[in-house]
């Protein structure tokens, strides 16, 4: 959707995106004079007509001589001026697209440094905007609109000087005939811009109505709605059609306006012209230059007004570009950091808190999440956590990992202070396998590798078979170069999540954070994952954020969590002995038991 | 000429006579406005060089008298400016014309061509959906009819242009015939550059689409798996994968950008430097007493009113490929094939049962039997679940029983000719939660509500903020997998079916939830039938009788503890999911 941002803003934006992109800077100067240099030969006609009239077709004796060599040093002129303009917008072009470039890494490495509660699902395609369309939207921009107000602007600066040179009395009389013209572009261009605004919202209307013809067609199917799911789509289809007609009307309107008043601008300064005549000091030939003048002056003044809606959707992008370089990384690189040792480490938790920060709208008071919780992990042993959803179990997921920073308290890791960590060296010796077992479209080896960038072929395939999956590798059909497929979509949910257990492993850390998958996988994947999550978790300390009880079953020790706060720690058995939450979660579990 | 250039020569020749029958089968569907569009073009091509002959005239009456005499006739300088503002008028309206209703043929013929897909897609049944990706069946209804279009608004004006050519042509000639016979050999030079520019920037500009497509992907991805790339710091690493392909994006740009800069150049520069010598070359009639002051200076105004129409030729052949591309992939399309009916047959079961399968096969691609030989009796009143390991056709025989699927071999009953399923997965459309569970039924609140209770939905959908009338979906309300699933369910009940069938579709629903789900559906097993797909060995504890599904045969069909006593391998599946129960608070 396009905002409209008032000119100011609009200016405002422009001045931003100006400073921020070093590239576009470069040699604005040079660009500028070629560009001005260029809007000359557009001037080459008129004047020549002009001399050609006054001094070569005088009184009906024509000098042809002198006609050819104006004609000749005209030819120059449109030679050279074209090959100015060829250049400028080269220049333009090429500093634009090295800007955008910029811009684009810029922007995208920012993003990944934002912290988890910038990338949350729902922001997601917002962020993904950033880095494409908007950018895209700009890249656009520059190669129409920005030429438009390059080449077009110099026309019109030099078509005014030229005029100004000729009569200046003309020159007010074309300015002030030109000038309702703006008001009807105006006009007219804010309606457009609505028109165009309401057909999107209509193609993602249809778009909507399409897919669930589509993607529900099982539904469809069997409710037997065919006819209704049917009308949905002819009633968006028909209301795009007419929006897309009524907005086109408005463009149908706009394009020849200018060419409306450029014919009462020529018929005001002829009769003027006229009136004045040569004891005003004017001459046929600078009258004839003159009526061409005024056709070049406001031909661009049209084109200008079209790119328009383009200029305010490409800065409005611009503008949300710029927002996300702007919003501050609330985690940084502790400069020096402290390095871990590479020995499985004791984890202590010294009175943790944690407080989402309320929501842009909800103006509700912070949400804590995590509310004093202190605990200590012995080295190399595995702990595991519950707890119903919300609990906050997921959070101290994430402030282990230091993919977010407590409200307050402290997190030793192995003696040391989280914050003061290098980042290289907690990504080395800490790693956290996501409940989403995300694959990147690539092979198995590739992903994999993910976990240590020069892990070997060998290295790879020691890490499947460490993990007792070798059979499984094997049974792949291009065993470890088989292709996993968009978010590894050609595996299943358990093998996917057998490939992120590979990553880790071969990631070799002393401290492991398992946020386990709550989906269901078929009992053969089950008993493979159970067998290699133990040979991934032995010797080094883990973490394991719970969903199944069987699985805390097994841990060395459990942290039982209600509510943000731990609630109980201790071993299965004692945890059962104490009668608690634990003990009435077991319960549910056993209860809902046929065998 | 070689063999190669024929090929090529005959293939463009092809795409033209292509082009030609593209137009006709477009503009078949609504002719009215496109000859309207084409007849204001053509009003528009004679205004223009009317256009410029008044300007001439204005400059002969008016201006040239003026400065030569030094005597004012007003009446010839007023009448000579009103013909000037008279054709510019004509000439803006003609533009206004020709535009709305170029726009309208090509909006309407859109519109006509996708509504065809679109009942081609409801006309299917729905094994053809799962042949066919969801996203190459939205870019047929959407992308596609617009690309097909596409050529339609730019037409019309180009064969104003042709119109223009022809009278400026014939103008010029008429006046002069040197001067003509060198416009002649301008026209085709120019229309030559653009033909040139379009065919070279083709490939150049489709790559760069490309280019974007892969930047896209990375980001997409990059995004999506931003857990993994920050637990293991691969930050910088993912911004490297990026920037190399933005660099390559950047380069196809600027080749682009450039290539079309180059033509700019051309274009601008060619119709310049003619003007130019038209100026010399008429100054030199002047001399001879061919021509007059204005008409030289009405030639060099049609010259610089010509530059742009010029390239609307262009931007037609440009266009041209893509509509046909999208055109064709449209007709191919709408030329499958459409079966009589997008359900199943269903017969009638006998009284006092709910569904039969006589002999009923199955496979959804020639030669992979998904069922095989099955013959079931389900009696009316009971609650059946249907429990088989991953892949052994437990969907499939509910998707079969609803009527979703044609049996290869054998018979489907259902008593009262439909059942209703609900499906594993919930699909909701972005429409109030009303509208979502009557889907166009018409029943009254208390039914509606009553049908919430039973799925136990009442009670979030009270909270929702406009309870039943709340809007779902992207632009409306969120809701999780359980609430989700209920409101499916609602769907279902509301319709009292004699046959219900669910399939695992309360995945997501905690043990308690469902447990009251399920004794609502005990409560109405005098006028309902349920089968259910079970993963849980809660659900299979409330069924009356199981049926055990193995490879897509039918292994045993008693009550749980009669298989889980016969059948080993019925024992490991349901110990299996024991183990697998998640945890729920």
């Amino acid at each position: 959707m396009t905002e409209e941002l008032a000119p100011r803003r609009l200016f405002d934006v422009a001045r931003r995106g100006w400073k921020a992109s070093p590239e576009l800077r470069e040699g604005t100067r040079a660009t500028v004079t070629l560009a001005l240099l260029g809007a000359v030969g557009r001037l080459v006609v008129p004047i020549l007509v002009q001399q050609s009239i006054d001094h070569g077709l005088r009184n009906g004796h024509v000098r042809l001589g002198l006609i050819g060599v104006f004609a000749a040093c005209g030819a120059v002129a449109v030679v050279l001026s074209a090959i100015s303009t060829r250049l400028a917008i080269g220049r333009l072009a090429r500093r634009a697209e090295d800007a955008l470039l910029g811009l684009r890494v810029r922007a995208f490495s920012h993003i990944h440094r934002l912290g988890l509660e910038d990338h949350a699902e729902e922001r997601r395609g917002a962020l993904v905007a950033r880095v494409t369309s908007d950018i895209e939207q700009l890249s656009q921009f520059f190669s129409w609109g920005g030429i438009v107000f390059l080449v077009d602007g110099s026309l019109m600066v030099a078509v005014i000087i030229t005029m100004g040179v000729y009569d200046w009395r003309l020159t007010i009389i074309a300015l002030v005939a030109a000038a309702p013209l703006t008001i009807v572009l105006r006009l007219l261009q804010r309606r457009l811009i609505a028109g165009y605004a309401k057909v999107r919202d209509q193609v993602s209307i249809l778009l909507t109505a399409i897919s669930e013809a589509v993607m529900g067609a099982a539904v469809v199917r069997a409710y037997r709605v065919s006819a209704r799911s049917s009308q949905r789509v002819v009633v968006a289809s028909e209301q795009l059609r007419d929006s897309h007609i009524r907005a086109a009307m408005y463009s149908a309107m706009l394009f020849p306006s200018g060419e409306m008043f450029s014919v009462f601008t020529v018929a005001a300064v002829v009769v003027v012209g006229v009136a004045l005549g040569p004891a005003g000091g004017l001459t046929a030939g600078s009258l004839v230059g003159f009526v061409f003048l005024c056709y070049r002056f406001l031909d661009p003044i049209a084109e200008m007004t079209e790119t328009l809606d383009q200029t305010q959707s490409a800065l409005a992008g611009w503008r949300r570009v710029l927002d996300v370089l702007d919003t501050p990384i609330e985690i940084n690189d502790p400069m020096p950091g402290r390095e871990l040792p590479h020995v499985a480490p004791a984890i202590i938790a010294d009175h943790l808190t944690f407080a989402y920060r309320p929501r842009p709208g909800h103006e509700t008071s912070p949400d804590t999440a995590l509310d004093d919780v202190s605990f200590v992990i012995a080295p190399a042993t595995s702990v595991a956590v519950v707890g119903a959803t919300g609990s906050g179990k997921t959070t101290l997921a994430k402030l282990l990992t230091r993919l977010a920073d407590p409200t307050s308290g402290r997190l030793l890791i192995g003696g040391i202070d989280l914050h003061d960590v290098r980042f290289e060296s907690l990504r080395r010796s800490l790693v956290m396998v996501p409940q989403d077992a995300f694959l990147f479209d690539a092979s198995v080896l590739e992903n994999v590798r993910f976990g240590r960038e020069d892990a070997s072929d060998d290295d790879v395939r020691l890490a499947f078979v460490e993990l007792g999956l070798e059979a499984w590798l094997d049974s792949l059909p291009e065993g470890v170069r088989t292709r996993v497929g968009e978010r590894g979509d050609l595996l299943s949910v358990g093998e996917r999540q057998l490939v992120s257990l590979a990553r880790a492993y071969v990631a070799n850390p002393v401290c492991l954070v398992l946020d386990e998958a709550t989906s269901a996988v078929d009992p053969a994947t089950e008993a493979r994952l159970g067998r290699a999550l133990e040979s991934l978790a032995r010797g080094r300390t883990s973490v394991t954020i719970a969903h199944r009880l069987t699985t805390a079953a097994r841990a060395d020790k459990i942290l039982v969590f209600d509510q943000g706060r731990l609630v109980e720690t201790g071993d299965h058995e004692e945890l059962l002995v104490l009668g608690g939450v634990y003990a009435a979660l077991h319960a549910s579990w056993l209860d809902a038991t046929v065998v | 000429m070689s063999g190669s250039a024929a090929a090529i020569a005959a293939h463009r020749d092809g795409a033209l006579r292509r082009g030609a029958g593209l137009v006709r089968a477009l503009v078949r569907r609504h002719p009215r406005p496109f000859i309207r569009a084409v007849l204001s073009a053509a009003v528009f091509g004679s205004a223009t060089v009317a256009s410029s002959w008044a300007l001439g005239r204005v400059t002969d009456k008016a201006i040239v008298p003026r400065f030569s005499t030094n005597r004012i006739d007003w009446g010839a300088v007023l009448w000579a400016l009103a013909v000037l503002i008279g054709v510019g008028m004509l000439r803006a309206l003609a533009v206004v014309a020709r535009r709305s209703n170029a726009s309208r043929t090509q909006m309407r013929v859109e519109h006509s061509l996708r509504l065809d897909v679109i009942d081609h897609y409801h006309a299917q049944p729905l094994g053809w959906f799962d042949r066919h990706p969801t996203g190459e069946l939205l870019a047929r209804a959407h992308a596609d009819a617009e690309a097909a279009t596409q050529v339609l608004g730019p037409l019309p004006y180009a064969s104003g242009v042709v119109v223009l050519l022809v009278v400026s042509t014939a103008w010029l000639l008429v006046t002069d015939i040197t001067l003509g016979l060198c416009a002649v050999a301008l026209f085709p030079l120019l229309v030559a550059i653009n033909v040139i520019y379009q065919r070279q920037v083709e490939p150049a500009a489709d790559r760069a689409q490309e280019r974007i497509g892969d930047v896209s992907a990375v980001v997409h991805e990059s995004l999506d798996g931003i857990m993994v790339v920050k637990a293991f710091g691969a930050e910088a690493r993912e911004t490297e994968r990026l920037a190399v392909r933005a660099r390559r994006l950047r380069d196809s740009q600027l080749e682009v950008a450039l290539m079309r800069a180059n033509f700019e150049m051309f274009l601008d520069g060619v119709p310049a430097l003619a003007t130019v010598a038209l100026v010399f070359g008429g100054a030199w009639r002047v001399q001879s007493g061919a021509m007059t002051v204005g008409q030289v200076v009405a030639f060099v105004n049609l010259f610089t009113l010509l530059v742009w129409p010029l390239r609307l030729i262009g931007f037609v052949l440009g266009d041209l490929p893509r509509s046909l591309a999208g055109h064709s992939r449209i007709v191919d399309l709408l030329g499958g094939f459409v079966p009589p009916s997008a359900l199943a047959p269903i017969a009638e079961a006998a009284p006092g049962d709910a569904a039969t399968l006589v002999g009923v096969t199955f496979s959804y691609e020639p030669g992979r039997k998904v069922l095989h030989d099955l013959d079931l009796v389900i009696p009316a009143g009971r609650t059946i679940a249907v429990v088989g390991a991953t892949g052994s056709g437990k969907s499939t025989l509910l998707s079969l029983l609803a009527g979703l699927h044609v049996p290869d071999q054998g018979t489907v009953a259902v008593a009262g000719g439909t059942a209703h399923l609900v499906f594993q997965e919930t699909f909701l459309f972005a429409e109030s939660v009303r509208a979502n569970i009557t889907l166009g039924l018409e029943i009254s609140d208390g039914e509606l509500w009553d049908a919430l209770d039973a799925a136990q939905a009442s009670e979030f959908v009270a909270a929702l903020p406009d309870g039943v009338a709340t809007e779902l979906g992207e632009r409306g309300v969120t809701l999780s997998g359980g609430q989700r699933q209920r409101l499916a369910l609602a769907r279902a009940f509301v319709r009292h079916p004699k046959l219900l069938l669910l399939d695992d579709c309360t995945s997501a629903l905690d043990p308690t939830t469902e447990g009251r789900i399920i004794s609502a559906l005990d409560a109405r097993r005098i006028e309902t039938t349920t089968v259910m797909v079970a993963a849980r060995p809660s659900t299979i504890a409330v069924a009356d009788e199981v049926i055990f599904i193995d490879h897509g045969r039918i292994v045993g069909h008693a009550p749980h503890r009669e298989l889980f006593d016969q059948f080993a391998s019925y024992r490991h599946l349901v110990e299996a999911y024991e183990r697998e129960r998640s945890e729920r608070p």
